[in-house]
């Protein structure tokens, strides 16, 4: 009954989900509505009561600003810190501990109204159980508090400045100040300070990357090109970068209401899914909880049947319920989540919810951004062309290798790309190496300067030597830029015009060719040689430039000629081709590795990225992600030479798709596509399709890891099961969304993170495993004492130390015990069928190991008795006699007679020998959970230090139980016989002996009937 | 969608059916029968050799020990001190035979195992000296400790112990410890809690329980062992009538302790008398 309510809940909770999603899905996509692009600069005017020559007035934008707030985007409404804090009491261990509380108040309201008080125990025990579940709440606050911490400290703390037209006098103020009708000024290198609508503008070029994910430069002019505010060429959007141009406009909308506010606002939207380790310990709960009533209830009804009271028998129930709760377990999870935590801080990954430690280890499928995670996120030299040879320069982040700069064309070469470029360095970066400095100018004018600069020299200098005379910038129409500069030499008359451009735009333009640094005509064989190493440079996925020069006769054009860049009074023909230059955004050096490290672990890496198909399939190819050998579709069509259609798409182990194929694709076309291709690129995908494609990677049930950056990602990010934020290159908004940070941007720190998740899960498994072990002699003295009616041999208080005290630090240095096998080689969970808990662990530890524990605390708490005089026949029974407070004349075995104090004491040496036998036997049992499946020998018995500490730590602690003084009146502990410690050990050999035989089995007959049953 | 929501109660419902009986495997709760035949079989191997092993580590223990004394006795090296009739508060009308009648029932079945006919066998020994026998032949004997001992207390003259007149006896007995012995020989001396005065008449009349009658050698050994008593007879005046008496007998006068602060009925016994006219 229980399970079919909770479908019912279930299935309305995923409905309420879908209804939500579905309604944020539509608000992205809804058009935004601004017109403002469409209005003319007088309507605008007369709308903002704004000057577009002269900007607002002061008074009015104050007014404004007290009317629309600051011009930032308002942090997502943080949960509250109560809320939080709450959080960490609610999980499944939590409520467990919860619901166990009230029964044992319950409990000890029943026997009080009684007044059938003997003890205090099932108070002390309600209290203990809130204040574990209190103190861990704390503890993973605090976790939770420190991480974003760190996170915090990585906002940007210095303010950003606009340069901003008011009552007609331009200054620079705090971009938060800005309101809407404010004349703004943009030039290359600033961050677009709000939505503006472009009045004027100068080759103007924006980034829109952390809008649509799109690195390709677009530029912007005051034209209304498209009734899209989002594809018109007028308007700039808020948190864009400007890379090169002036331009000046009236801000449309500021902070949360631009585009991209709403964006993050509606990230705050999509609900957060549960973590595959959340699942595993509600998995878990249940077990346990079943187990305890399934117990409980049979007790109870065996209490009735020996006779108890229906009030005596109910208590029973109760305790035995609340015995099979295992206190140690929450602070243990805890404890393992967060020194995996810690661990994967140290390797540059912040995680910011402790259940997102494991969600790595099980993650099936990464969804990586190209730009910055896989690549150096700079656009970098890595061939040229000259001499009819292909020349490969050093992409590393060092650039520190190099080819062979002897040609005289390389000279040639050289000097134009210096030349003809319009990039300058940020002052005061000299002592910054070359390829980390920053940068005015845009991607490709940038890599040129950085490779001329490492080449070549100081440009700076260099281009000081060729006095620049005029320059044609780079526009879409001719597709070149150009420019002419005097000669280094001074008695050198000449000029030198330096092209730059589309390389067939320039090949077109040259009559001759420089090899080896004689001029050559430019012939039919040379411009096949030059379409080939065209071809072959872009079918790298890389950028190419062609370059070109020509020296002017300084007779023609002698001294002092008026250049007119209109006019083109110049040549602008005829002139010598030099090379070739190509650049591409480097994958970083450690992404290769990284990305085969997934592959062999069974994850698999898809790119989603908004840049064009052929650069994102040469980066996947060139990672990895696209494996050696692996084709696409269209590449077997052309070896082939069949058409697309024909070719048998399950040969195609690869695949790209771009975002406007996905947008013709249905739901079930897009997961069955990521069924039949194993390596898949989406290119040019906007925001709202990668949320698209997690869940259909969701659908298909692999649990799903996202990257990224921008604003736009937040909802994939938050979407995802674990969403991994940028450090360096994150938002705000994508840091928020996402369960985890990476410092570095680096991709290759995911694999780590991989690695520990995969390991905390192995390890947890083995701490569980451990601490539920002591569950079943922790409760057979209770189902004894209640059917045999034996003096009780272990009490609740000694039960409390053994979970929170003595085993608490065994178990959690099994979070430090290295892996079993390489775990890196294994395929990711199957979280259907590889639970944490599974039934042949529960199995194990509870009927296997932990009856021999039971058997070991039997036999030492028989043999403290007998010794003192109670052979264990006369136990049997005595139960009412011996708790009888009004008895004083009890007789022993041997005729004496014992007063009541002097019984309890003897039972205060039973729990504690009953304590020292459990403690015996997990010594035994911690060193067993070491391996699950091979021999602890071969794992190394002293290898985890920490775990060697921690017996040494337990059997310390064992023993100042036991022989400080005061303890038998406080907690119960007697200093017992040094004999009663020895008494549990041949149990202790078995339960060792018994698993190396188990594991031996398991390795030996790989699915035997042994490995299904014996195996957890 | 909503078809796909509506499948999990269906499918759950017939998932439990399932999982008690599952017709299309045979699967009965999960396993089939055969399935098991196997694992309990493995669990009856398993625990019937944990039983064994159990069994046997119990027996080598039980070898160890000896039948006449327990290995150890540190947990009771000072007897606890209890009174007959057994309650912690007694309360009569002198002269209602039926309210008294339960506890001069108890004192005199108490007593019957006093009775001249049960000691028989016994030997008269030595006052004031302890009655060593560790090297003598099994069963050891027992030291007499004849009813009339215990005078007016005896109930061999006053069948109501006093309970007619008001003036009850209580008989005060010290736990059997095996090996005690207590030295000097120690006495009873039971006073009135709080201020009220109290005379008591102790038979025997010195209060002592003899040297002679210890050291006790155990159930088997020292079979018909006989523990030496004190009664105290309360000597109540009309004025103590109608008022609850707290009482507490000590044990003096000798090593045993009688003021452990935890167990109150070591070396004492405190109890409370109300006897109404």
């Amino acid at each position: 009954m229980g399970r079919d309510t909770n479908g019912e809940m279930d299935a309305k909770i995923k409905k309420k989900k879908k209804v939500k999603k579905k309604e944020m899905l539509e608000g992205m996509k809804k058009e935004m509505e601004i017109d403002d692009h469409e209005l003319t600069i007088e309507e605008l005017e007369m709308k903002y009561s704004t000057s577009t020559t002269k900007g607002m007035s002061s008074t009015l934008a104050a007014q404004v600003l007290e009317r629309d707030g600051a011009n930032e985007l308002k942090p997502p409404k943080g949960t509250p810190e109560y809320v939080k804090f709450a959080r960490q009491l609610a999980g499944g261990l939590q409520c467990l501990m919860w619901v166990a509380a009230v029964i044992c108040f319950i409990a000890f309201g029943i026997q009080f109204a009684q007044e059938d008080l003997t003890s205090y125990d099932n108070l002390y025990l309600a209290i203990t159980l809130i204040a574990v579940v209190v103190v861990t709440g704390c503890f993973g606050y605090y976790q939770e508090f420190k991480s974003t911490n760190i996170i915090a400290s990585f906002k940007n703390l210095v303010p950003q400045k606009a340069t901003v037209f008011r009552d007609g006098q331009k200054s620079e103020i705090n971009a938060n100040q800005l309101v809407v009708g404010d004349l703004v000024e943009i030039k290359g290198g600033d961050r677009v300070p709000a939505d503006v609508r472009i009045i004027t503008a100068q080759g103007c070029k924006v980034d829109n990357s952390s809008l649509t994910g799109e690195s390709e430069p677009q530029s912007k002019g005051p034209e209304c090109t498209h009734e899209n505010p989002l594809e018109t060429r007028n308007i700039a959007f808020f948190s864009t970068t400007c890379l090169e141009g002036i331009a000046t406009g009236i801000i449309i909308n500021t902070g949360d209401r631009t585009i991209i506010g709403r964006i993050a606002s509606l990230a705050s939207g999509v609900g957060n899914e549960k973590t595959p380790i959340a699942i595993e310990i509600e998995h878990f709960v249940d077990i346990i909880a079943g187990l305890a009533i399934f117990f409980g209830a049979t007790f109870f009804v065996v209490a009735m049947v020996i006779g108890y009271q229906f009030l005596k028998a109910m208590i029973f129930f109760m305790a035995i319920v609340v015995a099979y709760v295992p206190e140690g377990l929450l602070a243990t999870v805890t404890v393992c989540l967060s020194l995996t935590a810690k661990r994967l801080a140290k390797k540059n990954c912040v995680v910011k919810n402790l259940e997102a430690v494991e969600t790595l280890g099980s993650t099936s499928v990464i969804c990586s951004d190209k730009t910055g995670t896989l690549t150096q996120n700079r656009m970098t030299v890595s061939h040229l062309w000259f001499d009819n040879h292909i020349h490969s320069a050093d992409t590393t982040e060092d650039q520190s290798g190099n080819f062979d700069q002897s040609s005289e064309t390389w000279r040639a070469l050289g000097r134009i790309a210096g030349l003809c470029n319009r990039a300058v360095f940020k002052p005061g970066q000299e002592e910054i190496p070359v390829p980390k400095r920053e940068v005015i100018g845009d991607a490709s004018e940038t890599a040129l300067l950085k490779f001329t600069e490492l080449t070549i020299g100081n440009v700076i200098d260099y281009r000081g030597r060729f006095k620049k005379i005029c320059e044609v910038p780079f526009n879409s129409t001719n597709k070149f830029q150009l420019s002419i500069h005097e000669l280094e030499d001074p008695l050198d008359l000449r000029y030198l015009l330096v092209m730059k451009g589309a390389p067939e735009r320039i090949l077109e333009r040259c009559s001759t060719i420089m090899i080896k640094g004689q001029e050559l005509p430019l012939d039919e064989q040379w411009k096949e040689a030059f379409q080939t190493a065209y071809m072959d440079l872009g079918s790298l996925g890389e950028r190419v430039l062609g370059f070109c020069h020509i020296f002017m006769n300084e007779k023609e054009y002698p001294r002092g000629y008026n250049f007119d860049t209109d006019q083109m009074n110049f040549p602008t023909s005829g002139l010598c081709f030099a090379g070739l230059i190509s650049m591409i955004d480097p994958p970083r050096a450690t992404v290769p590795d990284a990305v085969m490290k997934c592959r062999t672990a069974g994850i698999r890496v898809i790119m989603v990225t908004g840049d064009h198909p052929i650069t994102a399939k040469a980066i996947a190819a060139n990672v990895g992600i696209i494996s050696e050998g692996s084709e696409t579709v269209e590449d077997i069509a052309t070896r082939l030479r069949i058409p697309v259609e024909q070719v048998n798409r399950g040969d195609a182990r690869a695949c790209v798709i771009n975002g406007g194929q996905l947008k013709d694709m249905t739901s079930d076309e897009l997961d069955d596509a990521l069924r039949a291709h194993p390596e898949m690129v989406f290119a040019r995908t906007s925001p709202q399709q990668k949320l698209i494609i997690v869940e259909s990677c969701q659908r298909l049930g692999s649990i799903v890891a996202v990257t990224g950056d921008g604003v736009n990602d937040s909802p994939a990010l938050k979407k995802a099961d674990i969403g991994i934020a940028m450090g360096i290159a994150g938002s705000d908004a994508a840091k928020n969304a996402a369960d985890m940070i990476l410092l570095d941007d680096n991709f290759a720190s995911i694999v780590t993170g991989v690695e520990q998740g995969r390991l905390i899960f192995d390890n947890l498994k083995k701490s569980i495993a451990y601490t539920l072990t002591k569950n079943i002699p922790e409760l057979t003295p209770y189902l004894i004492y209640i059917t045999v009616s034996v003096p009780l041999p272990l009490g609740c208080i000694t039960i409390l130390f053994i979970e929170l005290a003595t085993d608490i630090f065994p178990s959690v240095s099994l979070a430090y015990e290295k892996a079993e096998s390489d775990i890196m080689h294994l395929k990711p969970r199957n979280p259907k069928r590889d639970r944490l808990v599974n039934e042949a662990l529960a199995v194990y530890s509870y009927f296997q190991i932990g009856a021999i524990q039971s058997f070991a605390g039997f036999t030492d708490y028989f043999t403290a008795m007998a010794q003192e005089g109670w052979l264990p026949l006369l136990c049997v029974g005595l139960r009412s006699q011996w708790e009888n407070p009004h008895n004083q004349e009890v007789q022993d075995s041997y005729g004496q007679e014992w007063t009541y104090s002097q019984r309890l004491y003897q039972e205060y040496t039973c729990y504690t020998v009953f304590f020292v036998s459990i403690e015996i036997c997990q010594i035994s049992d911690v060193l067993i959970r070491k391996t699950r499946r091979l021999s602890v020998f071969q794992q190394g018995f002293f290898r985890n230090k920490v775990l060697v500490t921690a017996i040494v730590f337990q059997l310390l602690l064992g023993n100042f139980l036991c022989y400080c003084p005061g303890m038998p009146n406080i907690f119960n502990f007697m200093p017992i016989r040094v004999q009663w410690w020895f008494v549990p050990v041949p149990f202790g050999i078995l339960i060792f002996v018994y698993d190396e035989i188990r594991k031996l089995g398991v390795r030996r007959h790989p699915g035997s009937w042994w490995d299904k049953e014996l195996y957890y | 969608m909503s078809s796909k929501e509506d499948k999990p109660v269906e499918q759950s419902q017939s998932s439990w059916k399932d999982f008690i009986y599952n017709p299309r495997n045979g699967e009965f709760i999960g396993r089939t029968a055969r399935s098991w035949a196997l694992i309990l079989l493995f669990y009856l191997i398993f625990y019937g050799f944990l039983a064994g092993l159990f069994s046997l580590t119990m027996w080598v223990m039980l070898q160890t020990l000896d039948d006449y004394t327990p290995k150890y006795r540190d947990r009771i090296s000072n007897p606890g001190l209890v009174i007959r009739p057994k309650a912690p508060e007694i309360i009569f009308n002198r002269s209602a035979p039926s309210e008294y009648k339960e506890y001069t029932d108890h004192l005199e079945a108490f007593l019957s195992k006093y009775n001249s006919e049960h000691q028989k066998n016994n030997i008269d020994c030595t006052p004031g000296a302890y009655f060593i026998q560790d090297n003598q032949p099994l069963p050891k004997q027992v030291c007499k400790f004849e009813r009339s001992l215990l005078g007016q207390c005896s109930g061999i003259t006053d069948q109501t112990f006093g309970y007619s007149e008001g003036r009850p006896c209580i008989i005060v007995k010290m736990n059997r410890i095996i090996g005690l012995k207590p030295k000097p020989t120690p006495f009873i001396n039971c006073t009135a809690k709080k201020d009220d005065k109290l005379s008591v008449n102790y038979f025997p009349e010195n209060a002592t329980f003899d040297s002679m009658y210890f050291p006790y050698y155990g159930k088997l050994a020292h079979d018909g062992y006989v523990q030496p008593l004190v009664a105290v007879k309360l000597l109540l005046n009309s004025s103590d009538f109608n008022k609850k008496l707290s009482v507490e007998c000590k044990i003096e006068g000798s090593n045993l302790l009688n003021n452990d602060d935890r167990d109150k009925f070591l070396g004492r016994v405190a109890f409370q008398v109300t006897v109404t006219e």
